[in-house]
């Protein structure tokens, strides 16, 4: 078997000077184009490890690789986020002032791109969500759904070869959020991306390769999504306990 | 979209404060400006005069507090005279005096003989003449003012004066003033036997830099000014005016940071959570701080731009008051412009300081969870 992308081992990370213990030894392996949901209870610490492995928190104890960069040594962060993370969040977090077109173009910066080719890389991933006709709309002109996709847009500015998400769906109304998981199913097909999804809705979770289960900052266990069989062999859900 | 585009956009977001913030950089440096081209037109004028008549240099007394007040013996300036160096020596009595309208309108004393020799213009008439203590010359602009041409009688310092010629000068001093006998501008002074200065033209082959410094070396009571940057020498007026010049671009600056600093600090506190996604979508620290210091750069630099349009129109307006008008022109040099600009330069990276680092420590979680 290949070198898991992501490895975690023992990731342990508490708030408020350790009033508040998000993380208690969380170990966690994920394969390259591998489709992960991470489930649990609100405050189980689900999105402290996704904000952990997209390098915008250190952990207090712990390791954590992806791919050849050590996330704990805390050296060339930015440039980690900028090439290997696109990251979507709840809010969708897109600037107010600036239309889709130029949210997009945003994380581009990093890249040194030319004026031109940010714009038309920007076009080509709005027309990729669904968007091209909403280039010019500023975020209060789009609905939940739109937003959420201009956010999706703008973590693929990149290219990055792992996409994080944030309770991508909890703002969302149920058609909204459908259409959202079928876009993040079809691009990590289509792209070759490794996604990890955070949610608390079970429906949602059902849509990725594995879920991992956490409860009080641990791995509590991990369900496998059947895979299609051969002929005559059963179809049922494995699971192992974490 | 451009890294200056998005600049831009982040800047108007809050217009009135960004507006206000530039009013007060502008005013600052309208400030700078227009005392700076004040003094820069007061030193041209100055040293004008200095070269009046084709002179190489002017001497007068070593240490005067102003020129108007130095005072030299006459025999001093007939040593100057006498110096086989010296082509020409222009003995002249400075008189200020109170006339309607222009409280320091220059009444110049000239000996009439030693005028002959001076390469003056005259417009209309003819020059003093030795036998006519009453006779005045105006020049252009001071004709002008006092509507008096050729024949005309002009009261002075209490006396009637009688207008003989008008000539034009390259220098306003002279040019918005009036020439009378030496003798008579002494006798209105009540300083007999002392004259102001003395305007020298070097003997050839022409030395002049040797002949004023022989001249002082052999008469330490006296200094010589061949230019505005030896007028110090006999006039300590340009160095307080360089000194508040100096004063006001550093309150200026002072102010202008503190001002600058607040905006930027209100505009990264609003912008936290957007600082946090910024970072968060890869944006480093230094990107970030880029962003922070090229806002306040432009913010500034705008208002130096604006500051400088209002300064030169601030420098103009002081020209409607005729007293001012008649012995000064302000003077657009290009380093009143780029004192305006350096100080623009100088509030947006003092005030960008620590707003800047401040958002660039920001960590990019807490940031995201700012509300």
């Amino acid at each position: 078997m290949s070198e898991p992308l992501i490895q975690a081992r023992g990731l342990e990370k508490a708030f408020e000077k350790g009033r508040i213990v998000a993380l208690r030894g969380m170990d966690l392996e994920v394969a390259e184009r591998e489709f992960v949901a991470i489930v649990g209870p609100s405050g189980c610490g689900k999105s402290t490890l996704l904000h952990l492995i997209a390098a915008l928190d250190k952990p207090d104890n712990g390791r954590i690789r992806v791919g050849e960069h050590e996330l704990e040594s805390g050296r060339h962060l930015s440039r980690y986020r900028a090439r290997h993370i696109g990251m979507v969040f709840q809010l969708h977090n897109l600037l107010p002032s600036l239309t889709a077109l130029e949210n997009v173009q945003v994380p581009m910066f990093e890249l040194g791109l030319g004026r031109r080719e940010r714009k038309e890389r920007a076009r080509r991933l709005l027309a990729l969500v669904g968007l091209g006709d909403r280039e010019g709309s500023r975020p209060p002109e789009l609905s939940g759904g739109e937003r959420q996709r201009v956010g999706i847009a703008r973590a693929l500015a990149n290219d990055p070869p792992i996409l994080l998400a944030d309770e991508p769906t909890g703002s969302l109304d149920s058609e909204s959020g459908s259409r959202i998981l079928d876009l993040l199913e079809t691009l990590r097909r289509e792209r070759g991306l490794t996604v990890i999804l955070v949610t608390h809705d079970a429906e949602v979770a059902a849509r990725a390769d594995r879920i991992v289960r956490m409860l009080d900052g641990r791995l509590l266990g991990e369900e496998w999504a059947p895979r299609p069989e051969p002929v005559g062999a059963g179809a049922g859900a494995q699971q192992s306990a974490g | 979209m451009t890294f200056s585009g998005l600049i831009l956009r982040n800047l108007f977001r809050q217009r009135t404060r960004t507006a206000l913030t530039m009013l007060g950089i502008a005013i600052g440096i309208t400030t700078v400006v227009a005392l700076g081209a004040v003094t820069a037109g007061l030193r041209a004028s100055s040293s004008a005069f200095v070269k009046a008549g084709g002179a190489d240099f002017l001497v007068a007394q070593r240490g005067a507090s102003d020129l108007s007040f130095s005072t030299l013996d006459e025999q001093v300036a007939d040593q100057i005279a006498a110096r086989p160096d010296v082509e020409r020596a222009t003995r002249v009595f400075l008189e200020v005096a109170d006339t309607p309208g222009n409280p320091f309108f220059f009444l110049l004393g000239y000996d009439p003989g030693e005028l002959m020799q001076e390469p003056l213009r005259m417009l209309a008439g003819e020059r003093l003449s030795a036998d006519r203590p009453d006779a005045l010359m105006l020049g252009s602009e001071a004709a002008a003012a006092f509507g008096a041409g050729v024949g005309d009688e002009v009261r002075l310092e209490g006396r009637t004066f009688h207008v003989v010629g008008i000539y034009a000068a390259d220098d306003d001093w002279r040019d918005a003033g009036a020439i009378a006998p030496l003798r008579t501008v002494q006798e209105i002074a009540r300083k007999p036997d002392v004259v102001t200065a003395v305007h020298v033209v070097a003997a050839r082959p022409r030395d002049p830099d040797r002949v004023a410094a022989a001249i002082e070396a052999e008469l330490p009571e006296v200094a010589t000014i061949a230019g505005p940057e030896e007028y110090g020498k006999v006039d300590q007026g340009f160095e307080i005016l360089d000194a508040a010049n100096l004063a006001i671009s550093l309150l200026a600056v002072g102010i202008g940071a503190i001002g600058v600093m607040n905006t930027m600090i209100m505009s990264v506190f609003e912008r936290t959570r957007e600082i946090g996604v910024l970072r968060a979508v890869g944006w480093s620290g230094p990107r970030v701080v880029r962003m922070v210091v090229a806002e306040s750069l432009f913010l500034c630099v705008l208002a130096a731009l604006i500051g400088i349009g209002l300064g030169v129109l601030a420098s103009r307006l002081v020209l409607v008051v005729p007293a001012v008008s008649s012995f000064l022109t302000p003077a657009y040099e290009p380093a009143v412009f780029l004192r305006a600009v350096a100080v623009g330069v100088v509030v947006a990276l003092v005030g960008a300081l620590y707003p800047s680092i401040r958002a660039a420590r920001l960590s990019p979680m807490e940031a995201l969870r700012y509300e």
